[in-house]
């Protein structure tokens, strides 16, 4: 047996014998609610509290499409979809005293060691799926670039493409402004001579040669068909008015990215000058939090609507994650502090079993009270909807990691 | 002068005039009673002058080890100074962040009030501040102007400014803390002799520039003072250690005919060579070592000048002077400091650090490696782990944010680094490939620190009832409790050990230190020089550098003789790399590269070094380098208010070179946290292989070619800065000299390439810009460059507001538009000749070594 190999198979000693669920969802949309969403004030709707001293909801609750179970009301319009989702109710991980901690746990589902950086939830899609087409990069990120979405130990191959603003499209891949087609033609023609002459100064060497294809592939990959999914204008006016302001653009580009072949998309939504703080509801930033609540439901609910017209929604997985929710009681502000060991993310499409509340948290919210779900279980659902085995390992050069920390997933919501 | 700021990182060339003693007396004081801040009194921690009352820089205080240490939270400032006021009406302007008071003839005149540490971050962005008509500079948020008049008598007055720097929960920095006079309504001067800078912009920015030369140079020679002692001592350690490896030589092959030898490293390669019938590569080209030289000493392409310079030497003597003449640029530190901060996993966060990060010790690495100090004492220093965590001192390595075994950590970066010895597998079982239980990693940690350590419940692998046994081993149980230890006796014994001339203040450090850099710790030397031969060669005489208990070595006698001419020489870096690069070996023309297969040590020849593309710093470096630009880039620090402390929001400064980038830390997704200029090079950076975040130590970058390298530098916004002919560009400059054309597409390919243009590309060029190039100048038009400005009043404190949100934005969407073109230049001529930039910037050929 090879080294290789001996290894991977002691690490897979925590496999269960029972068979894992195999997904068919192809693609993945990421959205991120940075800052930590409160789940008493969106998916996990309480008795109201007062703003100050009683603690509980803000906001009334209202009926959705799955029966008994009630979401926030500025949800109302992705509240009769939620037969299409799947309410994760009682996320709990421990680590709320910091946004990035908390943010990378969720990203890459378990804590720095020190001996390795772990890749996030969008590199180890990207390694395991590669983009559908040459075409396109595997991995975009709708956000400022960090740790927490870096490839780690994958290496720089597994990482993203990124951009801050719909408006000016990806970084590196849109031409410089100054650049029209003509000079982009005489650009490319000129580098074609620098090219040749030097590899044939320097023939039959390896690195050369491929530092000059990835050259080629480059242009490529900047070529007007991956640049056009860039290019909402495309889309019907009425459309993107349903999805929104900035976060919806981004949901409706996330649709397209999708479509063009990319697997995982992250869409970041913390445009904190709505109310504030963005979803870091401390103090003030609670007042105006309805805002932010309902910029998400028009977005959410229209790409979801948007994906199931373009027969896309059964193999897109749509991931509502944020890092932490927040406490039922509320600061001197009026505000919300942080809450980890008990709060909601959202599963939706991805041809999984929708309709259903995944676990329960107390009477107020405060701790989980049914079927506990660790960040490794949540990974490992989205791995088993993308058709990844959750118990797999990687590798960090030839020392095999287990592709979650001995995560589970949620097996109900496979059918 | 742009590009000399550049190439010079930190050892700044001393220009006599600032080197003067000032006129203004200075007096630092520490650890003042409360309420006596105003009046000091006992002795100064530290005298010094300034030639004006701008006191932006403060001295480093040095350990005798010259450690960069803390002051006093706060310490006060004094400065004291006396001139004649001129007749007339004047006003006193005191700028100060904190507390300050200005006395004249003992009565004060201004005062400032203390800043307050501050919790918010949603304050609001204060409104900016109006240039009134003088335009004077204003008061960047949150300094404070106190203003007095005072009647000019023509006589002379004693001058005196006490201010309050730092404190709880604030930055221990004076920010713009001056003093400045002059005829009311007007623009004020600095106070200080006649003459003095005016207090605006340009003359504010000059004298900034120079202070902080100044300062570097005096901070540098203040701490080789201070550390004199500790530097003889080091001496005296290494002729004791001399007399060891003396005792130790290893005999020189005779030459191999056939076999072309510079120095002993070829006689040592070519019998294996010969025996298995290889051939050597072909000595490089002139031009080809000076490139690749160049860039492995220094981490920069060459200039022009200096290719030129090259030529004019004699040919035979031309190689060995250039070496020498590397060996002593500044470069050199900066080169080795991106090294060292991935084998140590340097690791500093700028925003409330908690994703294992470190202290930026950079600072000390980059210090150690200018001020030439002997590896040995390197390695005691950074086990020792002493000094300021927050200003670069090694006490940044001891940390390690939301670890719960940061020793274990720092046991396994040890190993690694200086050892060979991969424990990180340990951590939580006993390794299954190499020969190292959980218990040897946890004794290396109680020994870093100093005291027994308590296996956490997360560093294991649990057994669960009913599934199959873990193959790997759990010898320890979570909870136990692990003595200090040296695991590695087969290295060397405890007894072994001479003491080390260091005044460490945890014996059970200093005991592991002396282990390690024993010298009869043999392994240590030959771990060494096999990570600079590697550094140099591509491939280690030892594969892999950090792991050496499943190898043998390809060339044992020559990693032995390099060893022994390391600690003999004083355990000294530069005199192996010397020996490296003069050698036939290094000089040979690449290889090519090699499968991981082809590696074994058995099938290892150094036929020629092996083709290895720039690392990403000396690609960032040389594309400024070449343009003759600048290093533009804000100051990396998210609390320019400075209301918070240093341990939540460190100061990293403004980088001049790569190495000083540091992740942006902006997981929050707030626009008003982005550093956009900043991003804009850890684009260029992250695309090459460079971390962002070093949670864990490195020797080998990940070198695999994307498309996105392309497009970044293609595309990405600095790629699109370095080639702009903007009126910072030295390319702007050249082709506005009156060169024939063929002359200035030579010296543009010298500048980028190092290298004349081949004739088939010397004629494609010629073809793109002759139709252009002899109107290409405008008549009459300026030089019009404005450096980029960052707001100064958006800080962590305010960062929530919209208008926080608006202003960095804007200053998002301006970088995007790239720097202003010249307006000296046609557009049709400049849009080709930046085309032509173009194509050579992003041929394969600039991101290759020779």
């Amino acid at each position: 047996m090879k080294r290789r190999e001996f290894l991977a198979a002691s690490a897979a000693f925590a496999a269960t014998s029972q068979p894992v669920p195999k997904g068919k969802a192809e693609a993945c949309i990421y959205i991120w609610l940075g800052g930590g969403a409160a789940h008493t004030d969106t998916f996990d709707p309480k008795v109201k509290g007062d703003g100050k001293k009683k603690p509980g909801s803000y906001y009334e609750p209202i009926g959705t499409a799955i029966r008994g179970e009630k979401v926030c009301e500025h949800l109302s319009k992705t509240a009769p979809l939620l037969d299409r989702a799947v309410i994760v109710r009682s996320i709990s991980h421990g680590i709320s005293a910091e946004h990035a901690a908390a943010a990378n746990l969720v990203h890459t589902g378990r804590l720095p060691s020190g001996t390795l950086q772990y890749p996030s939830i969008g590199s180890i899609v990207a390694h395991e799926k590669g983009a559908r087409t040459e075409e396109v990069p595997a991995y975009v990120v709708m956000g400022y670039p960090n740790i927490m979405r870096d490839p780690g130990f994958l290496g720089a191959k597994y990482g993203y493409v990124y951009l801050t603003q719909t408006e000016t499209g990806p970084t590196g891949l849109i031409r410089p402004p100054d650049v029209d087609l003509n000079r982009e033609d005489r650009r490319e023609t000129l580098l074609g001579k620098m090219r040749d002459g030097y590899v044939k100064r320097n023939p039959a060497d390896e690195a050369v040669g491929q530092q000059d294809a990835v050259t080629r592939q480059a242009f490529k990959l900047a070529g007007p068909k991956f640049l056009n999914v860039f290019d909402l204008q495309r889309e019907a006016q009425a459309l993107r008015q349903s999805y929104g302001g900035e976060f919806g653009q981004r949901c409706l580009l996330a649709r397209r990215l999708v479509q063009s072949g990319v697997r995982f998309v992250e869409v970041s939504h913390n445009l904190n000058f709505l109310n504030g703080s963005g979803w870091d509801t401390h103090n003030e930033g609670q007042l105006n939090q309805h805002l932010l609540i309902q910029e998400l439901d028009s977005a959410l609910s229209t790409l979801i609507i948007d994906l199931e017209k373009n027969k896309l929604l059964d193999t897109t997985l749509i991931v509502v994650a944020t890092e932490f929710g927040r406490p039922p009681e509320f600061d001197s502000g009026g505000g919300r502090g942080h809450q980890s060991l008990a709060y909601s993310m959202v599963l939706a499409g991805g041809g999984l079993k929708t309709g259903q509340v995944i676990g329960r948290t107390g009477e107020i919210g405060k701790e989980v009270v049914e079927r506990k779900i660790s960040l490794p279980d949540f990974h490992a659902t989205i791995h088993c909807a993308l058709g990844i085995d959750p118990h797999k390992n990687l590798f960090a050069g030839d020392r095999p990691v287990p592709i979650t920390d001995r995560g589970e997933p949620i097996r109900e919501v496979f059918a | 002068m742009r590009l000399a700021a550049l190439m010079a990182a930190a050892a700044f060339a001393a220009q006599p005039e600032d080197l003067r003693s000032g006129a203004v007396q200075v007096e630092i004081f520490e650890n003042l009673p409360k309420g006596s801040e105003f009046n000091p009194a006992g002795d100064p921690a530290m005298r010094y002058t300034e030639p004006v009352f701008a006191f932006t820089n403060i001295p480093v205080k040095y350990s005798n080890e010259a450690l960069a240490l803390d002051r006093s939270v706060p310490y006060v400032l004094r400065a004291a100074y006396e001139r004649v006021l001129p007749h007339g009406q004047l006003q006193f302007r005191l700028r100060a962040r904190g507390a300050a008071v200005l006395m004249m003839d003992g009565a004060e005149i201004a005062r400032t009030a203390a800043q307050k540490p501050n919790t918010s971050s949603d304050d609001p962005v204060p409104p900016p501040v109006a240039r009134d008509e003088t335009g004077r500079r204003p008061a960047p948020y949150p300094h404070q102007d106190t203003v007095a008049e005072v009647a000019g008598d023509g006589r002379t007055h004693k001058f005196q400014l006490v201010a309050v720097i730092g404190g709880k929960g604030l930055m221990p920095t004076p920010g713009e803390l001056s003093v400045s006079f002059g005829p009311v309504k007007q623009v004020e001067r600095l106070l200080g002799p006649d003459g003095s800078p005016l207090l605006e912009d340009g003359a504010w920015e000059e004298l900034l520039a120079r202070s902080e030369r100044r300062h570097r140079e005096a901070d540098r020679v203040r701490r080789l003072d201070a550390s004199k002692e500790t530097v003889a001592r080091w001496r005296e350690r290494h002729n004791e250690v001399r007399a060891y490896w003396k005792g130790r030589p290893v005999a020189v092959p005779a030459l191999t005919p056939g076999y072309p030898a510079n120095n002993e490293i070829d006689r040592f390669l070519a019998p294996k060579m010969n025996e298995a019938k290889v051939r050597t590569q072909p000595l490089t080209s002139d031009l080809d070592f000076l490139r690749r030289v160049s860039i492995d000493a220094t981490g920069l392409i060459p200039t022009a000048a200096e290719v030129r310079e090259f030529q004019k030497q004699p040919a035979a003597s031309r190689r060995a002077a250039t070496i020498e003449r590397l060996l002593s640029h500044p470069g050199w530190a900066d080169n080795w400091v991106s090294y060292w901060q991935d084998v140590l996993a340097e690791n500093p966060g700028i925003l409330k650090p908690d994703l294992n990060n470190t202290g930026p010790f950079r600072f000390w690495i980059h210090q150690a490696f200018q001020d030439g100090v002997p590896f040995d004492r390197f390695v005691t220093e950074l086990i020792q782990m002493e000094g300021s965590a927050h200003q670069g001192a090694p006490a940044g390595f001891a940390q390690a944010t939301l670890n719960d075994a940061p020793m274990a950590a720092k046991a396994d970066i040890i190993g690694q680094a200086f050892l060979g010895q991969k424990l990180g597998c340990a951590r939580c079982h006993d390794a299954p490939f190499h020969p190292f239980k959980q218990k040897d990693l946890f004794s290396l940690a109680a020994m870093l620190g100093g005291k027994d350590i308590k296996l956490p419940a997360t560093s294991t692998v649990p057994v669960v009832e009913g599934m199959r046994k873990p193959a790997v081993n759990i010898t320890l149980k979570p909870g136990e409790m692990i003595a200090p230890d040296w695991p590695f006796a087969e290295l060397i014994q405890h007894n072994e050990t001479g003491a080390l001339p260091t005044d460490g203040k945890v014996e059970s450090r200093r005991q592991l230190a002396s282990l390690i850099v024993s010298a009869r710790n043999e392994r240590f030397a030959r771990v060494v020089v096999n990570r600079i031969w590697k550094r140099y060669m591509g491939l280690g005489i030892v594969e892999p550098v950090e792991d050496w208990s499943r190898s043998k070595a390809s060339h044992p006698e020559l990693l032995h003789w390099l060893a022994r001419e390391f600690v003999i020489s004083g355990y000294d870096i530069k005199h192996v790399s010397r020996l490296i690069f003069r050698s036939h070996a290094y000089q040979r023309q690449a290889v090519a590269k090699l499968t991981e297969a082809q590696t074994t040590a058995a099938s290892r020849h150094f036929a020629g070094p092996l083709r290895r593309r720039l690392t990403a710093e000396q690609l960032v470096d040389s594309l400024h380098l070449s343009a003759g630009k600048e290093f533009e880039c804000e100051e990396l620090n998210l609390n320019p208010a400075g209301d918070r402390e240093p341990r939540q929001f460190l100061n990293m400064g403004k980088p001049v070179r790569a190495w000083q980038m540091t992740a942006l830390s902006n997981e929050r997704d707030r626009p008003a946290l982005a550093l956009p200029i900043a991003q804009s090079i850890v684009d260029v950076l992250t695309t090459y292989g460079w971390r962002q975040s070093r949670q864990s130590p490195s020797t080998t970058r990940d070198d695999g070619a994307s498309p996105m390298q392309t497009l970044i530098l293609a595309n990405g916004v600095l790629g699109t800065r370095m080639i702009r002919l903007s009126d910072d560009s030295a390319f702007t400059e050249l082709a506005l000299k009156d060169l024939p054309l063929t002359q200035l597409i030579a010296e543009t390919f010298l500048r980028v390439l190092s290298r004349p243009p081949a004739p088939e590309e010397l004629k494609s060029m010629k073809e793109l810009l002759e139709p252009f190039h002899k109107d290409r100048k405008v008549a009459g038009a300026d030089s019009a460059y404005v450096a980029r400005k960052t707001d100064s009043r958006v800080s962590w404190s305010n960062h929530l507001s919209a208008e926080a949100t608006r202003i960095r934005m804007e200053e998002e969407r301006n970088l995007r538009m790239g720097d202003q073109p010249t307006k000296r230049l046609q557009s049709g001529f400049r849009e080709r000749y930046e085309d032509m930039l173009w194509a050579m910037v992003n041929s394969p050929e600039f991101v290759m070594m020779p």
